[in-house]
C-alpha cells in the first residue's frame, strides 16, 4: 500500500512537471489596439472575379494586421476603383520564403503577376531576368514618377532603369522609454545622437538589483545584419567595392573597414560594460524586452512604430530618435539606407495581365494609398504627396513619433553609400555578418578577425555568384 | 528415371520452375512498395548524388560539372566539421536522457493502479505536439526578458541564464526541447514493450524471493532490450535530422553553436543558393547515418536479448 502511494505521488509530480508548460505557455492577451487604423477593422470577404476582368495575382510578405487587414483593404479598394482588372493578394510567408517559392515557381510556371520582394533581392531579380523593368511601363505611358522619393528610386534603379516600384519603405531608428529616461535623470525629449552618447545614456539607464543582477539594460540591439549595414552607411562605409556595386558589379566585400570595426567595437564595449542586453538575432525578442521594460533603448525599423505604440500604450511613454551615428559630423555627410521592399512585375505572365499588374502598382503607390499605408503600418509614404493627405497630417499631429522616420529619410543625402550594397548574395552576407558579431560579443574573436573572416567569406560568395550569372 | 549419382543433388527442373514462379509472385507482392521506394527514396537519392557534382545557377539548375570539387570544399571549410560535431553532440545530449527518463515514466505507468491510464495519456501526449509548436512553447519559456524560467530563477535569487543567447547553453536548451518532444513516443513504446512481458516471469521471480530491483534488472531490462534498441536507433536518426527546433528557436546561432547538419544544409540550399554544395552535405549526412546505424546494429544489437 505504501508503495502504491509512493507511485501515485511520483506520477502526479511528473504529470505536473510535464504539463506545466501548457498553461504557462498560454499567450498573454494582446493589449487593446490603440493606434487602430481607420477602415481596417475586418478583412473583406473574397469576391468572385467579375466577368471580363483580367485576373492579377499579388504575392506579398506582410504578416500580422498589415498583411491580414491593410493589404486586403487596399486590394479591394483597387478592385472597386475600376472594372478591367481584378486583383487577389496572397501572403507567401517571409521575404525569404516568398523568394524561394518564386524560384520554384519559375520552373513550374506557378508565378504571380506582381510580387513584393525585399530590397536585398534586387540584384538577384535583375540577374534572373524574370521581371519586366518598371521603367518600360513608365516610359510607355510617360507616367510621372517625380512624386516618388528620390532615394527610393535610386535604390531600385539598376543598369540605368527603374526595375521595381518602391512599395513599403522603412529605415531603422532609436526607440526609447521616456519614463526610464526621467527616472535616470535624463531629458525624455533628448535622445542620444552619437555612439558615445548612446553609451553614456546606456550607463545611466542600466539598473541593477541588490545582488548585482541587471534588471534593466540601458540599450539592446538585436544581432541583425540590417542594423550593421545601416550603422555602416551612417558611418560613411561601403559594404562592397565598386561604389557598393553600383558603379560596376561588386567583386569584393569591404565592410571590414575602419568604419565597420568601429561599429562592432562600440557594440562589444557596451556589451562588456554590462549596459547592453543581448536578446539574440530575432528582433521580436529585443522588442518584447523593450516593451517589458527590460531594456530602456532599442533600435528597430520605423515600420515597427505602429505596433510599438500599441504595445507600450499605458505602460510607458515611447520616444523615437534618429539612428545613432559615430559623430555629429556624420549627420550632415551620410545617412540611412532605405529598407523594405518593392513591387516587381513578372515577365512570365501574359501581357494583358502585366498591364493590369502595372495598374495595381500605380494604384498602390498613389498618394492616398501611401498615406493610408503610412498610418496603418508605419512604413513611410513612397510618394511624397502622401504627406499632403489630410489623414496623414492628422495622424502625425497625433503621433509625432512618425516624424522622426520622415526627417531621417529626407536628411539622408542620395549617394552610393546611402543607396546601399548591390549584390546577389545578400541573405548569405547578412547571416555571415550576424555570426561575426555574435562571435565578437561572445569573446570568441576580435572585431578585426571576425570582420576580416566575414568579408572574405562574403567575397567568396560574391565571386561564385558572379560566375553563375555571367 | 535413372538419375545420375552426382555428388551435388541438383533441384529438379520442376523445382527450379517453381522457385522462379515463387520469386515472380513475391516480386509482384513487393511491387507496390518497391515502386514507392524507387520513386521517393532511391530516385531522389540518385538525383542528390548527381546534383552534388554540379555547380548551379541561382535557380538551382545544374550548370557546370565540378566533380568532387564541392566535397573537397566541404571538408576543408571549418563550418562543416563544426556542424558535424554539433549534430553528434546533440544526439549524445538527447538520446540517452530521453531513454532514461521515458524508461522511468514507463515503469511508473506500468503499475497496476486505478486511473493509471490518465497518467499514461499525460506522459505520452507530447506525441501529439508538433515540433514547431513545442519549439514555440520553449522559445517562450526560455526567453530571458519575459520567460517564466528566468523569472523563477530571479525569485529564488539565482543568477538568470541566457538560455538561447549564450553559445554554452543554446544547444542544451534545444536538446531539452527535443527531449520533451520525444518523451511521449518513447514512453508509449517502452510501456508497450513492458506490457508484452509475460507475468509468469515476475510471478516465478516473486516466488524465488526477488525484490523489485532484481526482477527489473534480470527480467524487465533483458526482455525490453529489443524495444530499447529500436528506440536508440530511431532516436539517434531523429536527433541527427533535427531541423524544426533549430529553425524556430536559434537559427543555428549564437556563433553557430546550434548549427546542426540539416539546418546547415537548409541554409546552403534555400538562402545561400548553393544547391550543389547542399546536396554534397546531404550525401555526407546520409553516409554518416548509414555508418552509425550499421555500428549500432553491429555493436548494440549483440547485447539485445530476443525472446
Amino acid at each position: 500500500m505504501k508503495r502504491a502511494i509512493l507511485v501515485i505521488v511520483t506520477l502526479v509530480a511528473f504529470a505536473l512537471a510535464i504539463s506545466a508548460c501548457a498553461p504557462a505557455a498560454a499567450p498573454t492577451t494582446a493589449p487593446a489596439a490603440v493606434a487602430t487604423v481607420p477602415g481596417a477593422t475586418a478583412a473583406p470577404t473574397s469576391v468572385p472575379v467579375p466577368a471580363g476582368a483580367t485576373k492579377v495575382t499579388f504575392w506579398h510578405s506582410q504578416s500580422g494586421d498589415v498583411g491580414g487587414k491593410v493589404i486586403p483593404k487596399m486590394i479591394s479598394d483597387f478592385n472597386a476603383s475600376q472594372t478591367k482588372c481584378f486583383a487577389t493578394a496572397t501572403y507567401q510567408g517571409s521575404y525569404d520564403d516568398a523568394l524561394n517559392k518564386l524560384k520554384a515557381g519559375l520552373q513550374s510556371g506557378d508565378i504571380p503577376t506582381v510580387m513584393q520582394l525585399y530590397d536585398i533581392g534586387t540584384k538577384l531579380m535583375v540577374d534572373l531576368k524574370v521581371a519586366t523593368p518598371m521603367q518600360d511601363f513608365i516610359d510607355k505611358e510617360k507616367y510621372d514618377i517625380s512624386g516618388i522619393e528620390p532615394n527610393l528610386l535610386a535604390y531600385y534603379t539598376v543598369n540605368g532603369k527603374l526595375q521595381s516600384m518602391p512599395f513599403n519603405s522603412s529605415n531603422p531608428m532609436l526607440y526609447y522609454n521616456k519614463d526610464a529616461f526621467k527616472a535616470a535623470g535624463l531629458d525624455p525629449n533628448k535622445p542620444p545622437r552619437t555612439f558615445d552618447e548612446v553609451e553614456q545614456y546606456a550607463q545611466k539607464l542600466t539598473k541593477k538589483d541588490a545582488s548585482g543582477q541587471v534588471t534593466q539594460y540601458g540599450v539592446s540591439f538585436a544581432i541583425y545584419g540590417w542594423f550593421f549595414e545601416q550603422f555602416l552607411a551612417v558611418s560613411g562605409g561601403y559594404y562592397t567595392n565598386n561604389g557598393n556595386g553600383r558603379d560596376s558589379i561588386a567583386t569584393a566585400a569591404t565592410f571590414n573597414s575602419p568604419e565597420g570595426l568601429a561599429i562592432v567595437n562600440w557594440w562589444k564595449k557596451m556589451y562588456d560594460e554590462g549596459v547592453e542586453g543581448n536578446y539574440g538575432r530575432n528582433t521580436t525578442d529585443t522588442r518584447n524586452a523593450f516593451v517589458a521594460g527590460k531594456t530602456a533603448m532599442i533600435i528597430e525599423s520605423t515600420a515597427a512604430l505602429t505596433s510599438l505604440l500599441d504595445a507600450t500604450q499605458g505602460k510607458f511613454g515611447l520616444g523615437t530618435g534618429f539612428y545613432p551615428r559615430p559623430n555629429e559630423d556624420a549627420y550632415t555627410k551620410y545617412g540611412t539606407i532605405i529598407g523594405g521592399a518593392s513591387l516587381w512585375i513578372l515577365n512570365g505572365r501574359p501581357q494583358a495581365e502585366q498591364d493590369c499588374g502595372w495598374q495595381l502598382v500605380k494604384f498602390l503607390s498613389s498618394p492616398p494609398e501611401q498615406a493610408y499605408w503610412h498610418i496603418s503600418s508605419g512604413y513611410y509614404p513612397t510618394n511624397k504627396a502622401g504627406y499632403d493627405q489630410q489623414t496623414d497630417k492628422d495622424w502625425r499631429a497625433k503621433y509625432p513619433q512618425f516624424q522622426t522616420a520622415i526627417d531621417q529619410l529626407h536628411m539622408a543625402p542620395n549617394t552610393r553609400i546611402t543607396q546601399g550594397g548591390l549584390i546577389g548574395v545578400f541573405p548569405t552576407a547578412r547571416q555571415t555578418v550576424e555570426v561575426a558579431i555574435e562571435s565578437v560579443l561572445q569573446g570568441k574573436a576580435t572585431a578585426k578577425d571576425a570582420l576580416d573572416k566575414a568579408a572574405s567569406d562574403v567575397t567568396q560568395a560574391i565571386v561564385q555568384y558572379n560566375q553563375t550569372v555571367k | 528415371m535413372p538419375s545420375s549419382a552426382s555428388a551435388m543433388p541438383r533441384p529438379s527442373r520442376g523445382a527450379r520452375v517453381r522457385a522462379t514462379k515463387d520469386f515472380i509472385r513475391a516480386m509482384l507482392f513487393l511491387l507496390p512498395s518497391l515502386v514507392i521506394f524507387v520513386l521517393f527514396v532511391f530516385w531522389p537519392l540518385w538525383q542528390n548524388l548527381w546534383l552534388s557534382t554540379y555547380a548551379t545557377d541561382p535557380l538551382g539548375r545544374p550548370s557546370v560539372f565540378v566533380g568532387l570539387d564541392q566535397y573537397q570544399r566541404l571538408l576543408t571549410n571549418p563550418d562543416f566539421p563544426n556542424s558535424l560535431t554539433v549534430s553528434v553532440t546533440f544526439a549524445l545530449l538527447t538520446v540517452p536522457m530521453t531513454l532514461v527518463v521515458s524508461l522511468f515514466l514507463a515503469i511508473l505507468t506500468n503499475a497496476r493502479l486505478r486511473g493509471v491510464s490518465i497518467f499514461r495519456i499525460i506522459f505520452s501526449y507530447t506525441i501529439a505536439v508538433s515540433s514547431a509548436t513545442a519549439s514555440l512553447i520553449f522559445l517562450y519559456l526560455f526567453n530571458t526578458a519575459t520567460g517564466p524560467l528566468d523569472y523563477f530563477l530571479t525569485l529564488l535569487k539565482l543568477p538568470t541564464v541566457n538560455w538561447l543567447t549564450s553559445p554554452a547553453t543554446a544547444l542544451p536548451s534545444v536538446a531539452i526541447t527535443t527531449m520533451w518532444l520525444q518523451l511521449g513516443l518513447n514512453t508509449i513504446i517502452l510501456l508497450a514493450g513492458m506490457q508484452g512481458i509475460s507475468d509468469e516471469f515476475y510471478e516465478s521471480a516473486k516466488i524465488d524471493g526477488a525484490a523489485f530491483w532484481d526482477s527489473f534488472r534480470h527480467i524487465t531490462l533483458p526482455l525490453l532490450s529489443p524495444t530499447m534498441f529500436f528506440l536508440i536507433v530511431v532516436d539517434t536518426l531523429a536527433a541527427l535530422q533535427t531541423f524544426t527546433q533549430v529553425q524556430v528557436m536559434t537559427r543555428g546561432g549564437p556563433v553557430q553553436s546550434t548549427d546542426v547538419l540539416v539546418y546547415a544544409i537548409y541554409r546552403q540550399f534555400y538562402f545561400n543558393g548553393n544547391y550543389g554544395y547542399a546536396a554534397a552535405q546531404a550525401t555526407i549526412l546520409f553516409f554518416v547515418m548509414l555508418i552509425l546505424t550499421v555500428i549500432q546494429f553491429g555493436v548494440i544489437e549483440r547485447r539485445v536479448f530476443y525472446q
